[in-house]
């Protein structure tokens, strides 16, 4: 996925020369996961920047250089340093459209690695996407294999308005998959179905969905069939595909890693209750990491949902 | 300090009591070491250390039920770097991970791809068929119906997709399906309501109180419970007696096995009482092994471990297997899955007393043979009357998917190898 990420930039750099990178160790250490590796030599220095240690000045920067006809493509070295730059993703890059009533736009992208799994310290696994998606004005993306990471992203840098994209750290390098290197973008605001069922359907996103399409093959040997749905668009979410498919299978199951409270489970869960009440064969189940600090690597996968704790979800939803 | 927490014991069981400590705070143990001994519903397992190390904290006394994945028991560990092998004593509940799936990977040698944590790697390669937007097949035959309404027509035995909606745009109303439920309605509810109630109290006369102080069922006694309720609530049981004439039989016949064998040679002749039955899916499974499953009562209640492939194997073989249970029963040390997946139940009530009963089927399994008190029976034979002895049996099958004619050509059968005379 590292690849399909450094190759996205490389093809949108070398056919729109607006495209900048910024961030911390971007440059001549080709970012801390390779995202943008050999980008600074292919394209040099004014092109591929490594900047302080300042999150703020970064998405403050982004934002300078975007209003002014530039495409920037900002890296948050780790999700839990996002909070410095907030102010200026949400008093300022998410308004800039409506403050302008529409004469300046923002096409800015700010990655980011997203949830745990990789044994790292404290601050450097969470799971925030909740806390980006309340915000009117930014989008939140998050692809969840090679091909949508390369597709998406290339759309992300693409758009006309913030992106916020979202890259889960632990598939970085454990998925690997053939992606053409054509430039060919993903479209945006749309789910992806990964996987097509029946008797249950199973909306998740980012990393969890390695998880998923592992208990739905368990659940397949049982004879129970899951269409899996692969959300992509955090915000705004593509409710439409949701609910068709629970009026299909009558039974919804929603597993993310960030925290269940006020998470986006929460509200997928309360929009399908809202348009597809009278679809619903049993309560919506939700399968989500704890309501606490994202823990440290021994116990780091007793939070991140499991494949047992996803089949017993889906379980319970079937015996309803 | 690492915390052990008490493991699945194998059975899928939720919990377990502490029966006794084999340890105290401050013991060294090793790895594999018996340090309590609880009792599951089914049986008394030992659980034993996982660590090396100093206990520091022992969570619950004798007598506490402790929850699966509840914090057992707390080590100080001697040394760094024993939790591999922890990991694999403890039986802890597998989980998948990416950092289980961690592989070699050849570049990771001179870059680990990160500067904070280690990355987990994958050769394998990713196949998928992604397809974008709200392209999904139309709803099958659509039934909209809130959850009250579902919940209500679930009660009452209701299909839904046989109810016309009334309501908005079709939407099934509480009224519709009451209406298609019909006259039984009322019944059906009141029953449904009555059961939820609590008994009420039965009238005492004036005089003195009863004693006896209220106990919790435990054990294998709430194991009872639990597995009758499952059956009152689900099985149709009707029950066949009819007696077994073992006038032919030499003296010392061995009643248990012969009565395995007659069940094994009866399934052979009719299958459909050798099987599963998933009623909520209404799906049954004849079983090609003849798996019996035979009460044994213990002070502490009735624990029924199973006698394999009864058809296929000789008497002596199936005299040691009964042997062996009957022990691990009495003792309490009968492996949990010498406790599983029975096709069949045989009750021998009748060494106790009872000549005839309405034994319980208990799901999934179909059928249940009581084997009652033998006695010498007045017979009348063609030319006078003879005093044969005679086994009254009872067999109650599931006649949800077992036919009445089933249940008689398979205890005929029954009857027919039992009277051989050997």
């Amino acid at each position: 996925m590292i690849e399909a990420i450094n190759r996205a930039h490389a093809w949108e750099m070398a056919h729109d020369p607006t495209v900048v990178v910024l961030g911390e160790d971007v440059g001549v250490n080709g970012g801390v996961f390779r995202a943008t590796a050999g980008l600074q030599k292919k394209f040099g220095k004014d092109r591929v920047q490594d900047t302080p240690l300042a999150e703020g000045m970064i998405a403050g920067m982004s934002l300078g250089m975007a209003s002014q006809g530039l495409r920037p493509v900002a890296e948050i070295q780790f999700m839990g340093f996002i909070y410095p730059a907030m102010d200026q993703i949400a008093n300022h890059m998410a308004r800039m459209r409506h403050r302008t009533r529409g004469r300046i736009t923002v096409p800015v992208v700010v990655r980011m690695p997203h949830g745990g799994g990789i044994h790292a310290p404290e601050h450097h696994s969470e799971s925030l996407e909740a806390m980006l998606a309340h915000h009117p004005g930014i989008r939140v993306v998050c692809p969840s294999s090679p091909a949508r990471a390369y597709g998406l992203l290339l759309a992300s840098i693409r758009d006309p308005d913030p992106v916020i994209f979202l890259e889960p750290v632990r598939l970085y390098r454990l998925v690997r998959q053939e992606v053409a290197d054509d430039g060919q973008a993903l479209p945006l605001d749309v789910c992806f179905r990964l996987r097509e069922g029946s008797d249950v359907t199973i909306v998740t996103w980012g990393a969890m969905t390695f998880e998923v399409l592992r208990a739905a093959e368990q659940l397949q040997k049982d004879g129970v069939s899951c269409e899996v749905i692969d959300l992509a668009t955090l915000s705004p979410i593509d409710h439409d595909t949701i609910l068709e498919s629970v009026a299909k299978t009558g039974r919804l199951v929603i597993v993310h890693e960030a925290p269940r409270n006020c998470g986006v489970g929460a509200e997928i869960a309360a929009t399908v209750a809202e348009q597809g009440l009278y679809d619903l064969q049993a309560p919506i189940k939700r399968v989500t990491g704890y309501d606490t600090i994202m823990p440290l690597f021994r116990l780091e996968y007793d939070y991140i949902p499991s494949v047992a704790r996803i089949v017993d979800a889906v379980r319970d939803t079937l015996a309803e | 300090m690492t915390t052990f927490n008490l493991p699945d014991l194998g059975e899928g069981l939720a919990e377990a009591e502490i029966v006794r400590w084999h340890v105290k705070v401050g013991d060294t143990v090793k790895v594999d070491q018996p340090m309590v001994a609880v009792e599951t519903a089914k049986a008394v397992v030992e659980v034993p250390s996982p660590y090396s190390g100093v206990i520091t904290k022992l969570n619950g006394n004798p007598g506490d039920v402790v929850a699966t994945g509840a914090p057992l028991v707390e080590f100080e560990l001697q040394g760094a770097g024993t939790p591999a092998k922890a990991a694999k004593a403890a039986k802890a509940p597998e989980r998948e991970s990416p950092a289980a799936a961690k592989k070699a990977d050849p570049r990771a040698a001179d870059d680990s791809g990160t500067v904070v944590g280690s990355m987990p790697t994958s050769d394998d390669e990713l196949v998928e068929t992604a397809v974008a937007g709200s392209d999904i097949a139309s709803p099958r035959e659509r039934v909209r119906a809130a959850p009250a309404v579902r919940a209500l027509a679930k009660r009452l035995g209701v299909d839904l997709a046989s109810v016309r909606g009334t309501g908005r745009g079709g939407l099934i109303t509480v009224d519709d399906v009451m209406t298609t439920s019909g006259p039984t309605s009322t019944h059906t509810a009141a029953t449904v309501t009555a059961l939820k109630a609590p008994a009420a109290p039965r009238s005492v006369p004036a005089g003195t109180p009863p004693s006896g102080e209220a106990e919790k069922l435990r054990g294998l006694r709430r194991a009872m419970h639990q597995s009758m309720s499952l059956a009152r609530d689900n099985v149709m049981n009707c029950t066949l007696f009819d007696d077994a004439d073992l006038h032919a039989w030499r003296k010392g016949e061995d009643f248990t096995t012969r009565l395995l064998r007659a069940i094994g040679a009866a399934a052979t002749a009719v299958p459909a009482l050798n099987a599963w039955y998933d009623g909520d899916n209404q799906s049954r499974r004849l079983m090609q092994r003849v798996d019996v499953a035979m009460a044994v009562d213990t002070p502490e209640g009735l624990l029924v471990p199973v006698v394999r492939d009864v058809a296929k194997r000789s008497a002596a073989e199936l005299r040691a297997d009964v042997d062996r249970l009957k022990r691990g029963a009495r003792d309490r040390t009968v492996a949990p899955e010498d406790l599983r997946d029975f096709t069949f139940m045989l009750s021998n009530f009748g060494m106790i007393a009872g000549r005839y009963a309405t034994p319980v089927v208990v799901p999934p399994a179909v059928a249940i043979l009581g084997a009652g008190k033998l006695s010498h029976d007045v017979v009348a034979v063609m030319g006078g009357i003879e005093a044969h002895l005679r086994m009254p049996l009872s067999l109650t099958f599931d006649h949800r998917c077992v036919t009445g004619g089933e249940a008689a050509r398979f205890l005929a059968a029954l009857i027919q190898d039992l009277e051989r005379a050997s």
